[in-house]
């Protein structure tokens, strides 16, 4: 703080981190990752004439601390642009926070990690699949963050988390079937009870069932009908067409070049109906288990629960404290960053469609003729975040309220404030569940995020299945 | 000795009469993102990283860390260890790699391994100066380094420079993109690269919608280097194919694209980001992967020609470990030039379709078949009697690659190398050198929002 305060900032913060994480993943019952990481470093962001700087060194010593502090002011003062910033203010936190856990993660061996996704693996056996992956995964990250406003925070996360994946193929099709979340699984701020509550060795008989039944199944047709989206499927269209256009540096315009922007406007909070009254959205950092749950954010501001879509209305943007004070909104609490060598961006925490009411069966009991659309397997939004498809791993016909037959291939697309008008119903509490994902991307250089997302099912009318011209 | 490769050879020391390789990853680097023509991200990355490997009767485990110096790397080689006494045996894992030469390449620029923070907002303040519009994506350059060494005697090291300026000159209602990218800071002009991003942009006011449909179109090198690079995730590696999911099995030899399109993958080409050798230490070779329209071949590591078990050898495409569960992967796909001058006589083969520029956020929708799904950006137009004609909104596309490949009236002569690195993680700079090209088949399947931010 000293060395970028005499180097003329106007405001400085700096994170040191500590970051363990392993790997292990098997594929067709061998080995395929079996690695233990761990970096630290530190990264200082300064404020400079209004302009911001930021700079690392992986190596923790006070001389390299201050070079680094250094670096980050002359890159500030060289930037181009007529620099004006406000930060909305925050209270000077110090503090501390551990996330508590059952059983360590770290306090599985590798050896037993392993087993855990060999023993998985052979319970996906089937004579069509031809690919079955098991994976689990443990981090720990250990964060001290300072500011020059007095800030002193060490806070002290713990995440893990697996799946399973099942590919099927026969006669130039293949098809694949996961658990409990595409792309990885599922993880929390969690113990290893975590990883066990998967349970991946019992689910994996019906995984691999339901890939090989999808090479008989009949192609999703398409046209206009009702879709029961399971709680999956639901995480990602919450995270693609609600999270990210809720990100208030988006709909400034500031990550136009790479992810995109917002159709969403600064004068819309408030007042847009975004979507049906079933649709309620917060953002909450206090979820307990959730991959973006924290004591205080990468700016120091505390955990809180905000909402973002009260009964259809835009209510509220997901903010730093820069963007905050340029709407005259909020109070930041969403700055994230992805390890010690990148600048927080806003991101998600964790965001949750809150419950409705009644069961996934009254939900599909509902329907006469449509569809029941489980876990994702592709998926795609335009730089605004309007128009969007995804495809999910498998489809159920509906017929009178009950499930049919299977159905393969199937996509279903949308415009985002036109899609989530046409949501009547979201299931009760019952049937809520917080998946978590470690690989939402943002920012130049890149970053990844974890973050998670709270979901029931939800009942969607007249959408558009199937993607052909 | 480079500092990469003496740090690599002090880990494999540290593993203490393990069998081991080391691979380092050095960084030194500078992005000066901005937005609305300010400065508003400015980067800057200083890191080294170790990945261990020990092997002990034939299991493997690895350790990663960013502490370099001794106790950093004897922590590090007892989680190795630890690691690889929790594995076991992998019967098709091929051993570390027997010491070889690497390929003679380019790819280290002075100039631009010098560049410092100020360089870099100097350069970003070129481009923003340039742009008569608001300036959003960024300037970079850097300097790289992979080191391998290990105890069969591997002891290699190359250090990369690259550079790249990326413009989007956007305003309401209005977009367009450009972007270049180069080993050697000389080989990009900020300024001229904002031009090109403004020129575009200027012609995309009004935009209007069209009916999803099939259309001819014309695919400018950015975007058909992304559409190209997701195919090639499943096309043309060989763990893909090894699996039987890659829509390369069973079609080796077979013409499956148009006779004009042939692709290779070619990392000892001074137009691309050359590379000398892959994360396994072997040498980079180039590979045909498309001959006249014929699918040749896939892109091998040591890993994966070992599970072919037919006397496959190894293509020099050995993946980071992190990436292991992709496989092998071409990092420099290089489609061969055609005919035409320009885009625009591209255009004129076409009569009537649209034009793309770019495309954002792609999925594969399905990779037996090569279908992929996206939205064209920053530059889509309606093609009318053979001319780039009225803008067009941002369109869904949902196509086969293949059946986009069957008939290409026509590419560019001259390909042009477009960045396909992110800065996820540790840098590494790839790209794709192609053409545009034009198709007779590209599907929309929706509209998306209007140009501009």
């Amino acid at each position: 703080m000293a060395a970028a305060l005499a180097a003329g900032a106007s405001y400085a913060d700096a994170r040191v981190v500590i970051r363990r994480s392993q790997t292990v993943a098997t594929r067709n019952r061998r080995v395929d990752r079996l690695d233990d990481v761990e970096t630290q470093g530190l990264g200082v962001r300064v404020l400079v004439g209004g302009a911001w700087g930021f700079a690392c060194d992986n190596e923790l010593s006070v001389e390299n601390s201050r070079a680094a502090a250094a670096r980050a002011c002359a890159f500030a003062k060289a930037a181009p642009g007529s620099h004006r910033r406000e930060l909305v203010p925050v209270e000077p936190a110090r503090g501390e926070y551990r996330v508590q856990v059952e059983k360590h993660p770290f306090e599985i061996s590798l050896a037993d990690k392993v087993e855990h996704c060999l023993r998985a693996e052979a319970a996906l056996e089937h004579e069509d699949v031809k690919v079955t992956a098991a994976s689990v995964r443990a981090q720990q990250e250990q964060k001290l963050f300072v500011s020059s406003d007095g800030a002193s925070i060490e806070q002290e996360t713990v995440e893990c988390g697996g799946g399973i994946d099942a590919m099927a193929v026969r006669d130039g099709m293949t098809q694949i079937r996961s658990h409990p979340s595409a792309h990885g699984g599922s993880s929390a701020q969690a113990g290893w009870e975590y990883v066990d509550s998967l349970a991946l060795e019992r689910e994996a008989p019906r995984v691999a069932e339901q890939a090989a039944a999808l090479l008989r199944a009949d192609p999703c047709p398409a046209g206009v009908t009702t879709v029961v989206i399971d709680a999956e499927q639901m995480e990602l269209q919450v995270h693609e067409s609600v999270g990210h256009p809720t990100e208030l540096d988006r709909v400034y315009g500031t990550e136009a070049a790479y992810a995109g922007t917002s159709f969403l406007s600064p004068g819309d909070l408030g007042s847009l109906r975004y979507g049906s009254e079933h649709m309620n959205i917060t953002a909450d950092s206090t979820t307990p288990g959730g991959l973006g749950t924290f004591a205080f954010d990468d700016e120091g501001v505390p955990a809180r629960r905000e909402p973002v879509v009260a009964e259809g209305i835009l209510s509220g943007f997901l903010t730093s404290r820069e963007t905050a004070a340029r709407i005259g909104s909020g109070a930041g609490g969403s700055m994230r960053a992805d390890g010690w060598s990148r600048m927080p961006l806003v991101r998600m925490t964790n965001l949750n469609l809150e419950p409705g009411e009644g069961s996934l069966e009254e939900l599909i009991g509902g329907v006469d003729d449509g569809l029941f659309l489980q876990t994702n397997k592709s998926w795609s939004i335009d730089d605004q975040r309007l128009n969007f498809q995804f495809g999910t791993q498998v489809a159920w016909e509906i017929k009178g309220g009950e499930l049919g037959r299977m159905l393969r291939d199937a996509t279903y697309t949308g415009r985002t404030p036109d899609f989530w008008g046409s949501l009547d119903a979201v299931a009760g509490p019952e049937e809520w569940v917080l998946h978590g994902l470690t690989n939402c991307g943002k920012g130049q250089p890149g970053q990844h995020a974890h973050v998670s997302h709270g979901t029931s099912p939800a009942r969607f009318r007249n959408v558009q299945v199937g993607f052909r011209s | 000795m480079s500092e990469g490769l003496e740090l690599a050879e002090r880990a494999v020391r540290a593993a203490d009469g393990d069998e081991a390789q080391a691979i380092v990853r050095r960084e030194s680097s500078g992005l000066a993102r901005y937005a609305a023509s300010e400065v508003h991200q400015p980067t800057l990355v200083e890191n080294e990283v170790v990945e261990l490997q020990v092997v002990r009767d034939g299991r493997l485990g690895i350790a990663v860390g960013n502490r370099p110096g001794e106790d950093g790397l004897r922590e590090l080689a007892a989680r190795a260890a630890e690691a690889a006494a929790s594995a076991p045996a992998d019967p098709d894992f091929p051993g570390l790699t027997p010491k070889t030469d690497s390929a003679e390449v380019e790819g280290y620029d002075a100039a631009t391994a010098g560049l410092g923070a100020a360089d870099q907002a100097g350069l970003a303040a070129t481009a923003i100066d340039a742009a008569d519009l608001d300036l959003y994506g960024f300037v970079t350059s850097g300097e790289t380094e992979l080191a391998i060494a290990s105890t069969t005697g591997l002891s290699l090291s190359q250090t990369m420079t690259d550079a790249a300026v990326l413009a989007l000159a956007a305003v309401e209602g209005a977009s367009g993109y450009a972007e270049q990218s180069s080993w050697r800071i000389g080989g990009i002009d900020p300024a001229a690269t904002a031009r090109e991003a403004v020129a575009k942009a200027e012609r995309t006011r009004g935009a209007t919608e069209i009916e999803p449909g099939s259309y001819a179109a014309v695919l400018e090198p950015y975007a058909f280097a992304e559409l190209l690079l997701y195919f090639s995730y499943d096309a043309f590696g060989s763990l893909g194919l090894l699996e039987e999911r890659s829509f390369a099995s069973g079609r080796i030899g077979e013409k499956v694209f148009d006779e004009r399109f042939s692709l290779a993958d070619d990392a000892l080409d001074p137009r691309g980001f050359p590379k000398a050798f892959d994360f396994e230490g072997s040498p980079k070779q180039r590979v045909e992967l498309v001959r006249d329209g014929v699918l040749e071949g896939v892109v091998w590591g040591r890993q994966s020609a070992a599970r072919a078990g037919n006397g496959q050898q190894t293509t020099g495409h050995g993946p980071p470990s992190s990436l292991r569960h992709w496989g092998p992967l071409p990092y420099a796909l290089s489609v061969a030039g055609g005919e035409a001058d320009s885009a625009e006589e591209l255009a004129e083969l076409v009569g009537d379709g649209i034009y793309v520029t770019r495309l954002h956020y792609l999925s594969i929708v399905n990779p037996r078949e090569g279908i992929l799904t996206g939205m064209t950006r920053d530059g889509t137009f309606r093609i009318r009697g053979g001319r780039v004609a009225d803008p067009l909104v941002n369109l869904r596309f949902t196509v086969s690659v293949p059946e986009l490949l069957a008939e290409l009236p026509g590419l560019t002569r001259e390909p042009v190398l477009v960045n396909e690195e992110s800065y996820y993680d540790e840098r590494y700079p790839n790209g794709v050198l192609t053409p545009a090209v034009a198709t007779a088949r590209f599907d929309i399947t929706g509209i998306g929002s209007a140009p501009g931010v």
